[in-house]
């Protein structure tokens, strides 16, 4: 019986290391899905914000398409590109967009509050990647309006065009999404992690925020090089129209925008290896 | 000496006719602190250029896919090289006119520390109005210029057709902003009724850049469009100055168009010193 006890725990012990890594995704989402209960009860206190960022993201949308229509009702197409396409790639680009807004507040001031502030070191004490952590520790409810009125946006720029989704074209739909969220999150995270080098604020990713509103135009209207830095330098061409593309755009394009999703992958890739690298350089500022 | 009464107060401390040097200290200040931060103006630079860019390919290809003879080559009654100096002037005004008035307003409000300004002896408006002053010229000499350094070897600004016209587009940019600043300010009083005023100025800045004529010359849309922009004041903050540089206010229309603007300036001060009245009288300031 004695030998039995001391022998006893170390198969149980290998089994419950075995299931805890097993379970260790599990666990981490469900600390993300709590991360995310907790956010929506403090929202929930202040209902009348979500209608103000309705009602903010609904006059950019009027403001959008007002423009839209008065340049439309100069030319009838934009380069080939009919107002209805054009208001379908808009559409879509509002997709990713909310997702990214969703998850991406605490990038923007990400080191005044982690690094210049020091909340990082707490960051970096718990066992949770500490990417998920900074994501997840608050959300943009704005995101949500956005996903709502570009899927309003996108069903009815494709009905007038009359488009059939078909179940394909249902199922790309998340896919495309997600994979253009994560280039924006790639480019994002990687000007982001630009501070563990430099502590002064740079300030670059405003201007580089500045530049999605005009990637949402097909990217053929614009100069060959201008194509060129927002396909593969800057690549948000691929946030919008090579994506929306494959359900605007005819046969030529549907194959170029299943390369979304690799274009997302490597964007939040080198994003994230970035991130790393500065993660590992991070020196607390020790107050 | 001591004991003859109470010490007789400097004069900028007499009420709230404060004196103009009182005022022109604000100016000073707020020009020195937008100096101590002039670096975060340098990628301001770059966000600018950016506008500029997307918009100068943005409309060269709407340009570009205009039917085939319009007459004699214009959009909206202008032509390419007069949307591209639309576009550098438009951008480069709002440089110089934008302000965070409406921000600051709010923010000290919902903060309470509006009640340290409410004891000075001074009058807010005037002072926001003199710091708005002082930010604009730091504007002028380190942004608005610096970007048009950058921005008209790269995209090309054609000139005004008669000389005189700088001269009366740069007054017409310092009546837009006043223009501005008073509408920041009323925005800013909003903080005094609602609880959460930083959607309401996002909100604001999404439709001023539409009603300024920032993004789109009115021209390009129907006639009721433009007839209801004439009658509010938004435009006099970018639309009209940008329209007399390309010299569509000829002869009387300028004067015209600078008085409207003059009249915006001086109706929305009067407005927002009695909207700024009554909201102080509604403040509640919590405790703390």
């Amino acid at each position: 019986m004695e030998q039995a006890t001391t022998g006893r725990p170390l198969l149980p012990r290998r089994e419950d290391g075995l299931r805890r890594r097993l379970r260790e995704p599990w666990r981490q989402a469900a600390i993300f899905v709590a991360y995310f209960a907790q956010f929506i009860k403090s929202r929930l206190a202040y209902r009348v914000d979500f209608l103000v960022d309705m009602t903010a993201n609904l006059m950019s949308l009027g403001v959008q398409l007002l423009v839209l229509s008065a340049v439309f009702s100069k030319v009838e197409s934009l380069r080939g590109w009919s107002y209805d396409q054009v208001l379908f790639i808009y559409g879509f680009s509002l997709l990713p967009l909310g997702l990214f807004n969703l998850v991406s507040v605490n990038l923007y001031g990400f080191s005044e509050q982690y690094i210049i502030e020091g909340d990082f070191d707490r960051i970096l004490l718990r066992p949770v990647n500490p990417l998920a952590q900074i994501l997840c520790s608050s959300f943009g409810t704005g995101g949500i309006n956005e996903l709502i009125l570009g899927g309003a946006v996108m069903a009815y720029a494709g009905s007038r065009l009359g488009l059939e989704l078909g179940a394909a074209g249902l199922a790309l739909l998340p896919l495309l999404a997600v994979s253009a969220a994560l280039v924006y999150t790639g480019v994002f995270l990687g000007l982001t992690a630009l501070s563990f080098w430099m502590e002064d604020r740079l300030g670059l990713a405003p201007p580089v925020y500045n530049v999605i509103r005009f990637s949402r135009y097909p990217v053929t209207i614009f100069s060959p090089l201008v194509r060129l830095l927002l396909t593969f330098v800057l690549p948000f061409a691929w946030v919008a129209f090579y994506p929306a593309a494959w359900y605007v755009g005819g046969e030529q394009w549907q194959r170029v925008a299943l390369l979304t999703p690799v274009v997302g992958g490597l964007t939040f890739g080198l994003g994230y290896l970035t991130w790393v690298r500065g993660v590992r350089r991070y020196t607390s500022t020790g107050s | 000496m001591i004991g003859a009464g109470a010490p007789a107060l400097p004069r900028w401390r007499r009420g709230r006719a404060a004196s103009a040097a009182l005022y022109l200290q604000f100016v000073r200040l707020a020009f020195l602190k937008m100096l101590a931060y002039r670096l975060r103006y340098y990628t301001g630079v770059v966000s600018y250029t950016v506008f500029v860019a997307g918009n100068y390919f943005l409309f060269s290809a709407i340009y570009a896919s205009r039917p085939e003879g319009a007459e004699a080559a214009r959009l909206g009654g202008l032509t390419l090289a007069q949307m591209i100096a639309y576009v550098i002037l438009s951008w480069a005004g709002r440089s110089f006119t934008f302000n965070n008035i409406d921000r600051t307003l709010s923010w000290q409000v919902s903060k309470g520390e509006i009640a340290v300004q409410l004891i000075k002896p001074l009058h807010v408006q005037t002072m926001m109005l003199s710091e708005a002053m002082g930010e604009a010229a730091f504007r002028f000499l380190l942004f608005t210029l610096p970007i048009l350094v950058v921005v008209i070897p790269l995209f090309g600004l054609a000139p005004p057709p008669h000389p005189a016209l700088y001269g009366w587009t740069l007054l017409s940019f310092l009546l837009a902003l006043v223009v501005n600043a008073q509408i920041n300010f009323l925005v800013g009083c909003l903080a005094f009724y609602l609880k959460n005023v930083s959607g309401v100025v996002r909100a604001k800045m999404i439709m001023m850049e539409f009603l300024t004529g920032v993004l789109v010359p009115f021209t390009f849309f129907p006639g009721w469009v433009q007839t209801v922009v004439a009658w509010l004041p938004f435009q006099a903050v970018s639309y009209v100055p940008v329209m007399i540089y390309l010299g569509q206010r000829p002869g009387a229309s300028l004067a015209d168009a600078l008085l409207l603007q003059a009249a915006w300036a001086l109706g929305l001060s009067v407005l927002g010193r009695w909207f700024w009245n009554r909201s102080v009288r509604h403040v509640t300031l919590q405790g703390g």
